[in-house]
């Protein structure tokens, strides 16, 4: 017993020890840099800055090129936000329906489904498809783009976790005169909310840190997204490694209070998606 | 970088390729109450967007009836893939700024660019440069910047208080680095930096000059396949890496040393040699500004002081898509006039710090520029300057900054790693296509 428990405590140092090295250090890291001259940022090393010149650097980063990391901000939180709430409904809808009625169409669906996931997107003819319909270099062309890319996985989420959901429930809101609409929205929506959690946060982060997609679709600067301002501080022979990490750091802020907001919700969303799923 | 991301630079050149041929026409812009809209597009980072800003607001100045507009792109590989999608799709801005040489002649120019062959400032080019913006049907691109040259950047203030000369031949070099090793054990005499593998490769690129002034016909037969690395006197960039080696000259720590920790060496006096391209002063300039006076330039000998010259690398360009039409057209050709006319040499080195001289006679060199400039002009002046391989030929193997690293470790011999670099380079060969591998 004793010794059991002289082990867990063990295991536990160990995990907490691994996860300061691994999440905090790197952190750590960009702060002390993001806070020196840029002739001390050169150096690369894990010090205190001699001179903190934090605000300086806050400063500089947002009035570069009339601020285009704010514009980039807002860009990238319009670009989140309406991807991940148009996937979020389109999936379940999807996913509600390929689970509760079957049909002939359903391996049909399934097979574009899967063929979401594995065709690789192609550049250029996705580009004259959006020059067609006039949304290339518009945010709703990407919103459009990122929940196509997105929204195999989230079917198939969705479609997992309705078969937890019994079926008895539909058939009693039926039974008291819901519509389609109603049962869906006010009935199912709210019991998928585990998984709506998981496909949010997986998806949200991957949206926000998307780099090619916002660089091939969404030319020009004033689109631009705030994976794309990296490049503002860097390049072959001058690297503006201070103001770079500043950047970094001011990316990294949203998820990491997403996160410490949403912690609780966000672990049972994983796990309840991960063992019924 | 996921897979995803991946497979999309795949599709991309893979889509590139097939579409770039069916990229004319389109476009097309407006004009509303007399004034003209254009887009400069140039890459994030580094002098680049202070220069195009500058230079912006002085041709508006010039030219109230021309708007231009700024955009960025990543440069590297991305920016590459991005730059040929947005010829392909007709979105190309109405002035990008882009490479000179090689990867300008991957762009199809023929196809894709506005000739500007009949523009007023192209007598003024250097025949180097022109020749590296040119197709056989016309020239496409006017020069951003200054040249560039691949050579030794070392310490003056160190060679003052040894009493060192210039040297002219390998020997003396070596003789130098002697020197430096009995006398300042703390120096080391020669830095590298093979934790920016890029940087392992000078010694070799940067020997190129002096391989074509043993041997002039050494490019044109080299891409005709009748010249290797494995045989002097394309050999002696390898060797002579492996002979530094050997000496034990390197910087202890030249494993993991940065690009930026081997300047801020040579700033501080902590090395005497730094083989580089010398447009790194802008970061000396940012990081060490006291020290910018100190450093100076030579060309990386050849073993024949009489065969001894510079390699130089030309600078960008600024090119005009096909897309670009009517009075945008116009407005595009009068901003790209602008850039090498007298307000804008004045722009230009006013901004930029500059790595050596500017390729066109209409832009005198600056009067304040560091005196690595002088250095270099030396060399100009003597006619001993040979443009780098890769503005020569459209041959540049893949992996030789790998081979390098490992010659310079010790690991590979300069025999073996110039067979390496030959095997690299007929595979590339080969898939360009080119006659006689």
């Amino acid at each position: 017993m004793r010794a059991r428990r002289v082990r867990g405590v063990v295991v536990g140092a160990v995990a907490v020890l691994v996860s300061v090295v691994v999440f905090l250090v790197p952190f750590a890291f960009i702060l002390v840099t993001a806070a020196k001259t840029a002739e001390e940022a050169s150096l690369l090393s894990f010090s205190l800055p001699s001179e903190w010149a934090l605000w300086d650097n806050l400063v500089a980063v947002l009035t570069t090129r009339d601020g285009v990391v704010v514009r980039a901000f807002v860009n990238s939180t319009i670009l989140t936000v309406a991807s991940v709430a148009l996937m979020v409904v389109v999936a379940a809808m999807v996913g509600y329906v390929l689970q509760r009625r079957s049909s002939r169409w359903n391996p049909v669906v399934n097979f574009f489904v899967l063929a979401g996931l594995i065709v690789p997107p192609a550049v250029v003819p996705t580009i004259w498809v959006l020059q067609t319909i006039g949304l290339f270099k518009t945010i709703p062309g990407m919103v459009l783009i990122n929940a196509t890319f997105g929204l195999s996985f989230c079917v198939l989420l969705f479609r997992a976790f309705v078969s937890t959901v019994p079926r008895e429930l539909d058939e009693a809101a039926i039974i008291d005169g819901a519509g389609p609409m109603r049962l869906f929205f006010t009935v199912v929506l709210p019991l998928l909310k585990p998984v709506v959690i998981t496909v949010v946060v997986v998806q949200a982060v991957a949206v926000f840190n998307d780099f090619t997609g916002p660089l091939y679709f969404l030319p020009g600067d004033e689109n631009a997204t705030v994976q794309l301002t990296l490049y503002n501080f860097q390049s072959q022979v001058l690297s503006q490694w201070n103001l770079l990490f500043m950047d970094i750091l001011l990316i990294t802020l949203p998820p990491l209070v997403m996160y410490i907001f949403f912690n609780r919700q966000i672990v049972a969303g994983m796990t309840s998606g991960a063992v019924k799923g | 970088m996921n897979a995803r991301n991946r497979r999309a630079a795949i599709a991309v050149g893979a889509t590139v390729l097939a579409t770039s041929l069916a990229a004319c026409g389109g476009g097309g812009g407006a004009a509303d109450g007399g004034t003209v809209e254009i887009e400069f597009l140039t890459q994030d980072g580094g002098t680049s967007v202070p220069l195009a800003e500058a230079m912006i607001e002085a041709f508006q100045t010039a030219n109230p009836d021309v708007v231009v507009k700024l955009q960025t792109q990543p440069g590297g590989t991305e920016g590459d893939n991005l730059t040929k999608t947005k010829l392909s799709t007709q979105e190309m801005s109405d002035v990008f700024t882009y490479n000179s040489g090689s990867l300008l002649q991957a762009l199809n120019p023929d196809q894709t660019l506005v000739p500007l062959s009949d523009q007023p400032w192209v007598g003024d080019l250097s025949e180097d440069f022109a020749q590296v913006v040119s197709t056989p049907n016309g020239l496409y691109g006017a020069p951003v910047g200054t040249s560039r040259v691949g050579a030794v950047m070392y310490n003056r203030a160190l060679y003052e208080e040894l009493g060192l000369e210039v040297p002219t031949s390998w020997s003396e070099f070596m003789a130098n680095n002697e020197t430096i090793a009995a006398e300042a054990p703390d120096v080391a005499p020669i830095i590298q930096t093979y934790g920016d593998t890029w940087t392992s490769q000078l010694f070799v690129l940067g020997d190129f000059a002096n391989v074509q002034s043993a041997d002039p016909q050494w490019a044109a037969e080299y891409t005709a396949g009748n010249r290797s690395y494995a045989e002097e006197p394309g050999l002696a960039g390898f060797r002579h890496q492996q002979e530094a080696f050997e000496a034990d000259l390197f910087n202890e720590d030249f494993p993991s040393a940065t690009f930026e920790n081997g300047l801020r060496m040579l700033a501080e006096g902590e090395g005497a040699h730094y083989p580089m391209l010398t447009d790194s002063i802008s970061t000396i300039q940012q990081n060490n500004p006291d020290a910018v006076d100190d450093i100076g330039v030579f060309a990386l000998p050849a073993d024949d002081a009489a065969n001894t010259a510079i390699t130089v690398w030309q600078p960008n360009a600024i090119y005009i898509p096909s897309t670009t039409e009517d009075e945008k057209l116009e407005a595009a050709k009068r901003f790209v006039t602008f850039f090498n006319s007298p307000e804008g040499c004045a722009v230009q080195s006013e901004v930029l710090v500059p790595g050596g001289p500017f390729v066109t006679s209409a832009c005198p060199a600056p009067e304040d520029a560091p005196p690595i400039i002088a250095d270099i002009q030396e060399y100009f002046d003597s006619g001993a300057t040979t443009p780098a391989l890769e503005f020569l030929s459209p041959i540049k193997g893949p992996n030789l900054e790998n081979i390098t690293v490992a010659v310079g470790s010790g690991i590979t011999s300069a025999a073996d790693g110039a067979a390496q670099y030959d095997e690299d380079v007929r595979k590339q060969a080969q898939q360009l296509g080119l006659e006689g591998w």
